[in-house]
């Protein structure tokens, strides 16, 4: 809300200047976003919180302001000029001539309407006011339409005039839209109405949408002799409705949907008639009808003393309390445990003693509020395991080269589509755009973007991991980790030439993971639309899959910008799967050996399709219990090896927990191993 | 004359030679003064037979002393170089070293672990909740009925059909008789716009005293520009029980603010939420001017940090507890915003390009 700082003092004589005035209402509910030089004024921009219409008005901040300084506030009512005019309630006049007739149809959306009749001779406004109305922001169009504003900014209360000789009838009602029933509002767009929304109707059809916009076929034109005033309240969950639906957003319905004082009408319409007068564009006719049926009565409630020091933890003096509350406007009797205090009408956010409070504390000051610790009375319970897991894979991850990525957790639909089936995405209603239309189903599309971003900026090398939801119809919304991994399998040296990352290097970190999470996990063939056959695994734990880790096609790779013969490795693993196959965190440690091990080596061909997991199997079978290790250290194809056959060396380490073993019991133990090996897998030793 | 020609040569011979850094320098030295054929004091020596007879011998005598000079200087210095010579199996330690690999946490999780740690040391309960939610625990139970203007201060993002949210607070159905009533979003229609959901969730479970932390990200339909992103990470705070008050808040956020900026003056401002009242914005002193008003805080002297205030009665009343009995208050935070602040970083959409230029610039 932009204010002129003299048209604030016209309401109250603040001795400080514009940025004074602005310091003192920031730290009160009002942020100031800007203040500028207007000639020889200085206008204002104050930020008014949604809950405080009535402060959409000159008048609404002035009279912060007066509670501000502590100063009286001069009532636009003083104007002797505005009592020229006296009210008829009800809302039928005998004399047609001089006084329009209203018709309330639906008091519920349009409680109340106040309308006069005036003669006017249409041209510019005055200097003066069309200054106000640009320093407001608001363009001059003429006279009398620039009164209906200046009231708007002035008292915050909306106000329309009709041309009178447009108005079929000579009567107002104030209903429903018929089905089927159009209208062109002033803004030249024609708008289909629909039966929710309240407009204002002659005696034939819509001539304006309630609250939100006139319509142009009684607009005011500089051939129009006689108006129609229009100061009216109307409901503004209705208004609120109506604009949302018409896209229709202006002055008028911003502060209706808002609230306005039920109250103001009449003072407002005596306003803008006595500015016609006063900037002579004309003189109001006869009377002004106000039809009112059910005059909205204040509030009261109840404000506790010692409510209000709980709440804010500070005792305020009575005294502060009563200037306050009645410098707003509020009006107090004392009672038993406070005051007992009736709000004003404008006053539509104050709905119960907290509100009071607030209001209280406003002006006596946050900063008198002093800083005290709350106690604690019970023992506070353990970080949500969750987040203990988050942090504890964000150590274990960059450990491991990866850095953490964050990215949205919406996308595309065509970049989500390969990691779900079709009817499975979870899709916004109402996405901004189609980049954003369908939630995740898996982190690892947003991941891809990012380690293309980094490959289009000259980081060839890059690792990646994300912590975060997913979602999907079938499966709702579940916690992932995904990792990525391109270029170098190491940080380049001088020493050894780089080598680049292979699968087994997104396995070992994928390994590791596993050891982090306590899981037993093992891994299976499997094939993904989107990995390469053949370097594509399922990670397993419990019987359950819970991950799947391998190398990115060319093409999934070359959709996201990638380079198609770039090699990049990806793993998407399921947390909250994995937490559920997950074993104890407890540690129990088991004494160190007291006898020493005895290592043996053997190499056997086999043939080169058969997973080494087999061979291990074989191994662990044929042995003894005092086989402890037992690891690949070398595979080996190519000169000496036949085609078809690999060459695989195995390390094994034995040992026995109450004795040193025997070379015997030793070399007995490879004797039965390698026979096993022989017979179960055709197996050669070398 | 000729002693000026010996004296010359002697200084040139001291210039070379504290010149000389290697061994190589010394026999490049070594044949230039001293080489048979072409070193510059054999060819003075050679002038002897020029001279007049009775300057012979002093003149003689006077280059062997020069000659002498430069074999044992030489031999000097070889013998101290040879001394500082690198033993056997020494590396040039001036090479880089072996770096294994490391990667960074994302500075809006170092953030989000610092507030997490100082609340944590509060004795706050730190946990999660669904990022997917309904109408009620988004906008309903915080005082945001349908048709609240407030509804439009966070423009929302529904699903086009419902679906089954995370579950939260597991770990604390041991402590409720195995149950948490409310710990699953059984139906989900949009992506809640706040952490403030939780507070909803949370108190419907367990009763007061609370005193949690949620973190996590909330989601609204924005564009991505300079200042704002469609998604964006949030801690929420919400405390309850007898007696909390707006001072409570004001201390509780002094501790915090100061523990994440350092020596910063903290003030509150009231403002407007549904779901608190009083509401207050938390400022924090503009740190680029030290408060005296720059282009950072809009010559204000101040910057706007978050969102806080007294729990409505509303809310209480909307979770079953008794607006009577307890007071509490409840605070909302942008770690971008945190971020942004102690980073000094401009551009909110660096967080989300997850560019290693970037964020390699965090410390390990």
């Amino acid at each position: 809300m932009k204010v002129l700082f003299s048209w604030l003092k016209e309401f109250v004589d603040v001795p400080g200047t514009a940025a004074d005035v602005a310091a003192r209402l920031s730290v009160r509910g009002f942020a100031v976003e800007g203040i500028d030089g207007a000639g020889d004024d200085t206008v204002i921009d104050f930020e008014v919180t949604a809950n405080r219409p009535d402060c959409l008005s000159v008048l609404g901040l002035a009279r912060e302001v007066a509670t501000a300084y502590g100063l009286p506030l001069r009532e636009p009512a003083e104007d002797t000029a505005l009592a020229t005019l006296i009210p008829v309630r009800g809302p039928r006049s005998s004399d047609p001539g001089t006084v329009i007739s209203v018709h309330l149809d639906d008091p519920d959306l349009g409680p109340r309407y106040a309308g006069a009749v005036a003669d006017v001779t249409v041209g510019a406004s005055p200097e003066w006011l069309q200054a106000r109305l640009r320093g407001a922001g608001v363009r001059p169009i003429s006279n009398v339409v620039d009164i209906t504003n200046y009231v708007l900014l002035e008292l915050g209360q909306p106000m329309h005039a009709f041309d009178l000789t447009k108005i079929g009838g000579a009567e107002i009602r104030v209903r429903r839209a018929k089905a089927g029933e159009r209208i062109t509002t002033l803004d030249g767009q024609q708008r289909a109405l629909a039966p929710e929304m309240l407009v204002i109707a002659d005696a034939r059809a819509p001539i304006a949408i309630a609250g939100v916009m006139g319509g142009a076929d009684s607009e005011v034109g500089g051939a129009t002799k006689a108006i129609v005033f229009e100061s009216a309240s109307f409901n503004a969950n209705s208004v609120r409705r109506t604009s949302k639906a018409l896209g229709l957003k202006t002055e008028a319905s911003t502060r209706f949907e808002r609230g306005v004082d039920p109250d103001l009408p009449l003072l407002a319409m005596r306003r803008a008639c006595a500015l016609l007068a006063a900037t002579g564009a004309g003189k109001a006719r006869g009377q002004v009808v106000d039809a009112y049926p059910a005059p909205v009565s204040p509030r009261r409630m109840a404000l506790r003393r010692a409510r209000l020091s709980g709440l804010l933890g500070v005792t305020v003096p009575d005294a502060d309390v009563t200037r306050v509350l009645s410098a707003l406007g509020f009006g107090l009797s004392p009672s038993p445990d406070g005051w007992t205090v009736t709000v004003p009408t404008r006053r539509v956010d104050v709905l119960r003693e907290v509100d009071l409070i607030e209001e209280v504390a406003r002006h006596y000051g946050f900063d008198r509020i002093p800083a005290t610790f709350p106690a604690l009375r019970t023992a506070p319970p353990a970080m949500d395991p969750r987040i203990a897991r988050a942090r504890h894979l964000r150590t274990i991850l960059t450990g491991a080269g990866f850095s953490e990525a964050v990215t949205f957790g919406f996308m595309a639909e065509a970049a989500a589509a390969p990691f779900a089936a079709a009817g499975n995405l979870a899709s916004i209603a109402n996405p901004l755009s189609e980049t954003f239309a369908v939630l995740r189903p898996s982190a690892l599309p947003g991941l891809l973007d990012a380690v293309a971003h980094n490959r289009r900026r000259e980081q060839r090398d890059v690792r990646l991991f994300e912590i975060g939801n997913v979602f999907s119809k079938a499966c709702g919304e579940r916690r992932s980790l995904t990792m990525a991994w391109t270029g170098a399998s190491d940080v380049p040296h001088w020493s050894s030439p780089a080598a680049e990352v292979t699968f087994f290097d997104m396995k070992g970190a994928v390994e590791r993971v596993c050891r982090a999470l306590r899981l037993e996990a093992t891994t299976e063939t499997h094939v993904e639309p989107w990995l390469v056959a053949g370097q594509t695994a399922s990670l397993l734990s419990g019987g359950r899959r819970i991950g799947v880790l391998g190398r990115l096609t060319s093409a999934l790779a070359e959709r996201h910008g990638l380079p198609g013969d770039d090699a990049v490795f990806v793993a998407d693993i399921d947390l909250d799967a994995a937490d559920a196959a997950a074993g104890t965190r407890e540690v129990h440690v088991v004494p160190l050996p007291r006898f020493p091990s005895v290592t043996r080596d053997v190499a056997v061909l086999v043939d080169d399709t058969l997973p080494a997991a087999a061979l291990r199997a074989t191994i662990r079978r044929a042995a003894p219990p005092s086989l402890t290790d037992l690891r690949e250290f070398d595979r080996y194809q190519g000169k000496g090896v036949p085609e078809g056959k690999v060459s695989l060396a195995l390390r094994l380490t034995f040992r026995a927990a109450d004795r040193t073993l025997t070379d015997a019991e030793v070399q007995a133990a490879m004797e039965t191993i390698v026979k096993a090996l022989v017979s179960e897998h055709g197996a050669v030793q070398r | 004359m000729a002693d000026a020609s010996i004296d010359t040569l002697r200084a040139h011979f001291q210039a070379r030679l504290a010149a000389a850094a290697s061994e190589r320098d010394l026999k490049t030295i070594d044949d230039e003064f001293l080489s048979r054929k072409s070193g510059s004091v054999t060819a003075l020596m050679q002038t002897l037979k020029t001279l007049p007879p009775e300057e012979r011998r002093g003149f003689g005598a006077a280059v062997n002393a020069l000659k002498s000079e430069v074999e044992t200087a030489l031999a000097e210095r070889k013998a101290t170089l040879e001394a500082s010579r690198p033993p056997a199996g020494a590396v040039d330690i001036t090479l880089p070293g072996r770096e294994h690999a490391v990667g960074r946490i994302h500075p809006l999780m170092r953030v989000r672990q610092e507030v997490e740690d100082i609340f944590s040391r509060m004795g706050y309960e730190i946990l999660e909740g669904p990022e997917v939610e309904d109408d009620f625990h988004n906008f309903e139970a915080l005082n945001m009925p349908p048709d609240h203007p407030a509804r439009d201060m966070q423009d929302t993002l529904y699903l086009d059909a419902p679906i089954v949210g995370g579950i939260w607070g597991g770990h604390r159905a041991s402590q409720n008789g195995g149950r948490v009533p409310d710990a699953q979003v059984r139906a989900a229609t949009l992506l809640r716009t706040h952490t403030s959901a939780m507070q909803i969730r949370y108190m419907k479970t367990f009763p007061p005293p609370v005193r949690i932390l949620v973190p996590g990200r909330v989601y609204r339909r924005d564009n991505l520009d300079l200042t704002h992103t469609p998604m964006f990470q949030q801690c929420e705070g919400l405390v309850v029980g007898e007696g909390i008050s707006l001072a409570d808040l004001k201390g509780t956020f002094e501790a915090l603010l100061t523990g994440l900026f350092g020596d910063v003056k903290v003030r509150l401002r009231p403002s407007f939420f549904p779901y608190t009242e009083p509401s207050a914005e938390i400022d924090i002193s503009c740190q680029s001017c030290g408060g005296s008003g720059c282009g950072v805080c809009k010559h204000t002297g101040w910057l706007e940090i978050l969102g806080s205030g007294m729990v409505h009665p509303a809310v209480f009343e909307a979770v079953g507890y008794d607006p009577d009995k307890v007071t509490g208050f409840a605070f909302g935070m942008g770690m971008e915003r945190v971020a942004m602040l102690k980073y000094g970083v401009d551009d909110i959409r660096l967080f989300y390009e997850n560019d290693l230029r970037f964020l390699e610039q965090f410390p390990l």
